[in-house]
Parts: C-alpha cells; structure tokens; sequence
C-alpha cells in the first residue's frame, strides 16, 4: 500500500476521471449470457443429484452391495454324540486346513517341489493349480491335515522363508470316532463339511450340526476379505444314546466271532429293554471304520437290522402261540396228533424235521413242530391271525429314530393265497426286519405292550440345556398280561432239556426265547435255496422279569444251519457277558440249573 | 496503514466457505483413504492440511496486494507462465502417464494450475484495454487466439493435459464473449462452426490420445468398457447413489477405502463425499459452491475497475467450469477429463492456485467502489 500515492493508477481518480475505465453496462449484459448458462449447468447438477441419489438409490445401492458383500456358511462345532454312560461315540476335533496365497507366491515351481510330497500331490499338479489361480488371494491346498502334516508343512514354509502371507492354516472341525467299529452302524458318519450322511449322524443331523449360520462379510475389489479371521457358528446340540458301549462291544465281538465260527455273510444282533424300547445294543457283520468311511464299501455300512429283510420261520410261531391263547382257542396242555409228520394244505406238504407222536401245545412250540403249528393256525384263522399279526407290528415301521428302515413284506389278507396261512403259521411269506422280531417279542416279555425303539434319549444343548428328551412309548397293548405271561412260560421250555434252544440256557437266569430257521429266498431262481439258512434266536432275559430282550440273526453259516445250533450259542454267550457287565445276581440255584453246553 | 475500507468491504462468505470446504476437503481425504486391514492411515490429509496452511498464508499475502499491480504485470506475468510451461515439455517430471510436472529440488508443482490464473489476468488487462463501446473484430479475434490461446493450449495438451486445456478454451471464450463480439464474428464463428464440426470431427479424433478416445467412448456407452475407464463411471454412479437422501454416514462409505472407485481422494473426491453424506449432504456441497460463485458475479458486478470487473469474472468462471465439469464426470455426465473439484481433490498445486484465485476475488471485493467513501 505504500506506493498507492504515487501510482497514476489511483483508484478515486481513476474512477472520477476516465470514464473508459467504468465497467461497461454493454459488457454486464453480455456476461449474463454467459452467467446464465453457469446456472443451466448448476440446474443440470441438481437435477442429476436427485436422479442418482434419491430416484436411483436402492438400484445402485444395492449394486454397490453386490460388489463388496460376500456371504459365507460359518462352520460350526458338531455336537457330541454320548452313549447312555456318556462315554465318547463322536466327537469333533479342530484340525489344520491349508491356504495359499498365490498371488503372493513367486516361485510357485520351487514351492510345489517342496510341498507336494508333504500333502500327497504330485509337484506338477500343485505348480498348474498355483500357476492356474494366480490372481486368486485364496485358495485351499489341504483340508483336515493331521497334526505331523501339519508340522512338515509347517518346515518346509520356514524353509522357504515364506510367511502367513503366502501359506496359513485355518482350523477346521472334523468328525472323530474314538470307539471306531463299535456301533458304527448306528452312528453313522458325517462329511468333510460337517454334513451328517449315515446313522444317527444323519437322522439327528439339523441337531449335531448346530448353525451354520450364513454369515456376510466385505471384500475389496480385488476380492480381499476384509475381516480378520473365521468366526464360529452355533455349535451343534449333542447326544445321548441309549447304547451303552460296553454292551455294545459284547454284542460285537461275540458276532465277529460266530462269523468266523460259521463262516457266515452276515450277522446282526440288537438289544433292547422290553418295557421302554431303548436299544442298548445294535450291531451288523460286516462293518467298518467310521473314520474311514470313504474308504468302505456300501453294503458293509448297511444297518441290516432295519434295512434287510428276512423270512423269520420259527421264530413267528411264538405270535401264533399268543394269538391262539389270547382267542382262548387253546390250553398249555391240549394235546395235538403230529404223528403223520406232515400236512397237507393246498396240495402242498408242510414236514416236521423230527417225527413227533402227540405233543402238548406247548410242545408244539417248545420242539417246533411245523405239523402242530400249522394245525394252530388253521383254527385259528386267516382273519384272526392276519390281525394279530398286524398288531404285533408287521408290514409296518417299528418308527425308530434312524434313517432308511424299512416296513417289510407282510402281504394284505386279501392277497393271501390257499396256503398264506400255513406258511405264515411257520413264519414263511412274510419279509420282516430283525427289530419288528425283536418288537413283538418285547411285547410278549412285558405283558402285551407294543413299545416303540428307539436310540436317542436326550439332546442336550453345548451348555448343557436339554433340548428333547425322549419318552417311551407304547404303541398298543396287543394281548393280555395273562397271555403274555403263558406265552412266556412256553418260551421258557424252548430252552429247557429237550427244547431247540437248550444252547441259549443261560447259566442261573432263566430265557424265554425261540429259535428260527429258514432257507434264504433266492430271488434268482425263484425258489428257497437248498444250502443258504438264516439262523436266528430271539428271546429275552430273565423269563419272568426281563432286563433284557435280544435278537440274533446270522445269514448264510456253515452247514444245516439250524437257529439252535448257529445263533442260540451267540445268544448266550452275549447275555452272560452282558449279565456280567451289568453286575446282575443269579436267579436260580447253581444245582437246580439245567446246564446245557456243546 | 490498513484502509479501514478494506476490512468493510472483505467479504467474509467467500473466506469463510473457502475454509469450510478446505476442511471438508481433509476429513474427506481421510475418510477415502482410510486403511483396510492391518494397514496404517496414509498421510494424503496431513498433507492436504499442511497445504492449506500454506495456501491460507499465500492468501493473505496476495489481497493485501492491490490487484491493479497485478493487471499492471499481467504480461510479464503471462510471459512467466508460458516459460514455465516450456520448462515442463523440456525438463518435466512424468508421474501417472502425464509430464505436467516441474522439479524444483526441495519440491515440486504443476505449473499449468498456476496458469490458468496468469492466463485470467492476461486476457482481462487485454480486455479492460478496449475503448467504450469497442466490440472484437475479426483481426483482433485471430491475434488473441495466437497469443492467448493456440500457444499455451498446444504446450498444456503436450503434457498432456486435456482438463486444463479445456478449462483454458471455455475461459477464453467466456471472457471474449463478455467482453463482447462483433455481430459479423458471431455469425461466421456459428455458421463455420457448423460446417467444420462435422468435417474436422475426424480429424480431431484422429488427434486424441488413445486413453482419450477411450473416455469418449467409455462416456458414450459405459458398458462398452466395464473394466476400464467405463468402471470408473460405473463405479462413480454407484457410489454416489449409493449414498442415497442422507448418506452411509461419515467413515462409512465402502466404494473409496474397498477400492472399488479408484482416485477417490483426487477427481472423485465428491463421490466419496456423497456417498457417506447422501443428498442432504451434497445439497449443502452444491450451495457453498453455488454461492462462492454467486459471489463472485456480485463482485464482479460492484468491482472498481474493469481489470477488476474481468478477473473477477474469468476467476468465477474458472471455478464454476471446474466444479460443473468434475461434478459432472463423477455423475456420469461428462467425459472423465481428469479435472479436480477445486478446495475439495487432494493435491496441493491445485490447492494453492484455487485460494490464490479466489485471493483475486476477495482483492477485488475489498478495493471495490464505496459511495460513502
């Protein structure tokens, strides 16, 4: 400001004076032209800024969150599943999976030289897959290592001088089965992705597998995950069976070894409580690891005792028996003539094995005598037989809790030929489970109640709420306690001096039980094969107060095959082990057992 | 010593909306470049802040200046900036594909952002030399196109740079305009304008750089190019939309820090700002700007001189040509020109010479006629 005296330029006088100087009002003019196309453009702005922000919005907004949110299944913790002494059947471990980030790897040729042999791949796969996604900021190697692998990838990392930039791991939960074969069958098996596939594994999966909620995170453009690390679902509720183990591999190892003894296909045994249905055991030859179960082969992971079907024979005539005592058609003591050693129904001839002169009703049952049996059933009538027989639960699911069971083959009256009812009176033209034998004799062993089984007595959730409990149930009452109870006393005899199954006599409990015999139905040639039996017994433990029924099939043994040659002896042999376990006195004096060995 | 006039006729608006979007600006800057993960906060706001500061000093310096020393040097002025912009083509600094610009051992600028300016006082000392009631002819017309226009437009597009050329060619022909045409040179500009459009088009074309074409095309039909240049429009829509009546909220917005928008602290800076401060928010943007140029023809209109009543004009002219262009490149309705939004994209040449600009302003409005005094 100091030199404003002495510039010529000074504004008052310049103002004042030269009037060339003034701001042109021509120039104003002209300038509003130019002032109002600003304004058009400030208008167009607004106008824009409206259409974008407000009339647009959701669209682009909801573009905007397709390009950066990300959604993604959180893992969860897979529940226990405990027997009925919550000793570990399934459990869930945290193990090591493997990242790469390839766009963070440079030698990816070296790296794969390296790592491959650890993760049991070829190097040259490895490099392709490396080279393939190099872009890629993520990219699994290997999933659910174990502990020693993860350590060697862990070396050969250091030894790179790569860093979790390049290469991470990332704990996953993965299934464990500490018991391994026992009650494989019944448990079944879960995924990679923690996705129960078989067994109860399967059935109660929505429980075990808790929530794997769907989680939404952010990424970057480049697609980097812009959360720190992998949170965890809900984890899974867990379960208690009511197997209990230690029975559970009785059951097992006496069916490995009537497997070898017999050389058999197959064999399934399963154990119940007659009054409520808990299985306590449920077991299947062949088998297999449930740790490995990608390695076995279907049929060894079948729950036969559920899925197959079989003709029961003798061991149906015990409904027989309780129908025709429930009709009061019968004493104990009414005597039949089955001297013939054969009859005749529908121009077919039904033998004996063993020629019997006159039996006793409960002879008939105690020596299985088809002839007597047939006789029964012939008094006793299509209508009525095919009834009780429903009753007893046939042709429908027994309903327990676990996948695939199927209802068998039990054939409307209406479609029942001339000779239905003979062959059913002997337990033949009808396709049962091992557990619909195992129901119906629970029902004789608790007074008459049809129960349903079942395998899962609690879900409790991981803290420690529970979620379900599980009740008996009792279907229906199916014959009276008095007709159970004379239906039991026939059984009884089964095993006594003289019966078919003095080789389940156990020693000081008495069993109530009854054997089965039938050739195996070969679909190929239509006919029942001459040399293939199923061998079964079914019973239950101790006759008068059960603790205990139990079934025991075996498919295909050595020889004639007979029930009470084949599946009587497993029976016992598992019972005693059982009793033993369970701590269970003796009911009987030792002298007034009637001991019958091999 | 201080005029007591000066401080009546200050017009706090300007300074005062000038230092609210400078700081506007340094939150923005922040918020966009805000890191993800496990990085650290880039520096890019303490940067813009330094600068302010120096910008604001700059400021002060210059109003208390009277500006008819600077219409007086005007040409010598001129003469400087074309210089530099010599300096560029021979001894630029290339950064980002472009030589724009000039190493001075402790730092750096680009001088075509102080150019512009240069170029404002030049053609208003030109302008305010016309006789009362004198219109421009074709002569006169063809000499200033030489002089003030072909020259520094061809060194500016060497660079190249294409915003400031562009800004150059509309401050050129909105201050000849407002000095005022002769009729004979309106209609054969308008008519030739006509026929040579279409017949120069090729050419023209022909002459863009290839990314340059490719904006045209990338303006034209986005879609065409999803990846390049046709994302950044997409993303910059998005963005903006995104933001919706009042905004994700300030350290908020995705499309910056997840960099889905890229320069999102430079020329896209309103679309960050937008996004995390919705309609509402870009009202009150848009108002601070409608304003400051509101301003800025007042104070042109009251100005004491007519050096005063031009550099006012061609100042608010550059600033509202500015903001109409990058606010109309975030908006998708403008080829993407690389044009900052003045006070608001990070950078501190760019900075400096916006407060120096609106420091011509503020002289003028100070220096204007007082009946009363």
């Amino acid at each position: 400001m100091a030199s404003r005296k002495k510039d010529n330029l000074d504004s008052r006088k310049l103002w004042d004076e030269d009037p060339n100087r003034i701001p042109l009002q021509k120039s104003r003019k002209r300038a509003l032209v130019v002032n109002t196309i600003v304004l058009f453009g400030f208008a167009v702005i607004f106008l824009r800024l409206v259409d974008l922000m407000v009339i647009d919005h959701k669209m682009l907004s909801s573009r905007a969150e397709r390009q950066y949110s990300r959604q993604e299944k959180l893992q969860s913790h897979r529940g226990v599943i405990w027997d009925r002494k919550m000793r570990e059947m399934a459990a869930s471990v945290d193990s090591s999976s493997l990242y790469a980030v390839p766009s963070k790897i440079s030698d990816t040729r070296n790296l794969a030289r390296k790592l491959a042999p650890v993760i049991k791949t070829t190097s040259k796969q490895l490099n392709m897959t490396l080279v393939n996604k190099k872009d890629k900021d993520f990219i699994w190697l290997a999933r659910k290592m174990n502990v020693s692998t993860v350590e060697e990838v862990s070396s050969v990392r250091d030894g790179l001088g790569l860093g979790r930039k390049e290469l991470g791991f990332i704990s996953e939960s993965s299934r464990y089965y500490p018991k391994r074969q026992t009650a494989a069958h019944v448990i079944g098996f879960s995924n990679i992705d923690n996705k129960g596939i078989a067994g109860i594994e399967l059935y109660y999966n929505e429980y075990l597998q808790g929530r794997q909620e769907k989680v939404s995170y952010n990424t970057d453009a480049k697609g980097n995950r812009l959360s720190d690390e992998l949170k965890e679902g809900i984890p899974g509720h867990n379960i208690i069976l009511t197997i209990d183990e230690g029975i559970q591999y009785i059951v097992e190892r006496e069916l490995s070894d009537a497997m070898q003894q017999w050389n058999a296909s197959a064999a399934i045994a399963v154990m119940m409580n007659p009054w409520t249905g808990e299985i306590l055991a449920m077991a299947n030859r062949p088998t297999y690891d449930p740790n490995l179960a990608n390695n076995s082969r279907a049929q060894d992971r079948r729950n036969r005792a559920l899925t197959d079907l079989y003709e029961p024979g003798s061991t149906l005539k015990a409904m027989l028996a309780a129908s025709a005592l429930e009709e009061k058609l019968y004493d104990p003591s009414d005597k039949f003539d089955v001297s013939q050693g054969y009859i005749e129904v529908g121009g077919k001839r039904i033998r004996d094995i063993h020629k019997f002169d006159i039996l006793t009703f409960t002879e008939v049952f105690k020596r299985s005598s088809n002839v007597g049996s047939v006789q029964i059933g012939l008094k006793l009538g299509a209508k009525d037989y095919h009834s009780y027989l429903k009753k007893f639960g046939f042709g429908s699911k027994t309903g327990i809790d676990f996948p695939g069971e199927v209802s068998g083959i039990f054939r409307d009256l209406k479609r029942w030929s001339g000779t239905s009812l003979a062959a059913l009176s002997i337990g033949q033209e009808i396709g049962v489970t091992p557990l619909q034998i195992l129901r119906a004799y629970s029902a004789i062993a608790n007074g008459g109640a049809l129960v349903k089984p079942y395998l899962v007595s609690d879900i409790i959730s991981a803290d420690g709420q529970v979620i379900k409990s599980v009740r008996p149930e009792i279907e229906r009452q199916v014959i009276s306690r008095e007709t159970a109870r004379e239906t039991t006393e026939i059984l009884k005899t089964v095993v006594e001096e003289g019966g078919t199954a003095m080789r389940a006599d156990i020693h000081g409990n008495l069993v109530a039980g009854k054997t089965g015999t039938a050739q195996i139905f070969d679909s190929k040639t239509g006919q029942y094969s001459k040399d293939k039996f199923v061998s079964s017994f079914v019973g239950f433990v101790p006759a008068d107060d059960p603790l205990l029924a139990l079934i025991v099939v075996v498919y295909e043994p050595d020889g004639r095959g007979y029930g009470g040659v084949v599946a009587a002896p497993v029976f016992r042999k598992i019972v005693e082990n059982t009793f033993t376990y369970l701590d269970v006195p003796m009911e009987r004096d030792e002298n007034q057992i009637l001991l019958v060995s091999q | 010593m201080i005029d007591r006039r000066l401080i009546n006729n200050f017009d706090w608006s300007i300074f005062l909306i000038m230092m609210t979007l400078s700081v506007i600006s340094v939150f923005t800057i922040y918020s966009a470049t805000r890191p993800l993960l496990d990085d650290v906060q880039k520096i890019y706001y303490m940067k813009q802040f330094y600068w302010i500061l120096l910008s604001l000093f700059a400021f002060i310096v210059l109003i208390s200046i009277d500006y008819k020393w600077y219409a007086r040097y005007a040409y010598l002025i001129y003469a400087v900036g074309i210089i530099l912009l010599i300096a560029v083509v021979i001894a630029g600094k290339k950064g980002m594909g472009a030589q724009r610009w000039l190493h001075l051992g402790f730092f750096s600028f680009q001088p075509s952002e102080f150019f512009k300016i240069f170029f404002i006082l030049a053609l208003s000392r030109y302008f305010s030399g016309m006789r009362q009631g004198e219109s421009i002819g074709f002569r006169q017309l063809f000499k200033m196109l030489l002089i003030f226009f072909i020259f520094p437009a061809v060194l500016i597009l060497r660079q190249p740079d294409l915003g400031t050329m562009l800004i150059l060619m509309f401050l050129f022909i909105s201050m000849t305009l407002t000095a005022g045409l002769q009729k004979k040179v309106v209609i054969t500009i308008v008519i030739a304008g006509m026929i040579a459009v279409p017949l120069a088009g090729n050419y023209v074309w022909k002459g863009l750089k290839g990314y340059q074409k490719h904006r045209i095309i990338a303006f034209i039909d986005p879609q065409a190019d999803p990846q390049g240049i046709g994302y950044h429009i997409t993303q910059s829509k998005i963005t903006v939309g995104s933001g919706g009546f009042f905004g994700k909220g300030y350290m908020k917005g995705t499309q910056g820090p997840y960099r889905f928008l890229p320069e999102n602290h430079t020329d896209f800076i309103f679309s960050i700002y937008a996004e995390e401060r919705g309609f509402m928010g870009s009202l009150l943007l848009f108002f601070l700007y409608f304003f400051v140029i509101w301003r800025g023809f007042d104070t042109a209109k009251k100005a004491r001189d007519r050096e005063g009543c031009y550099m006012a004009l061609g100042v608010t002219y550059m600033v509202a040509f500015y903001f109409l262009i990058n606010v109309g490149m975030t908006l998708g309705m403008v080829p993407v020109v690389g044009v900052p939004l003045p006070l608001m994209s990070y950078g501190g040449t760019a900075l400096l010479s916006n407060f120096i600009a609106l420091s011509i302003i503020e002289n003028v409005s100070m220096r204007r006629y007082a009946p009363y005094y």
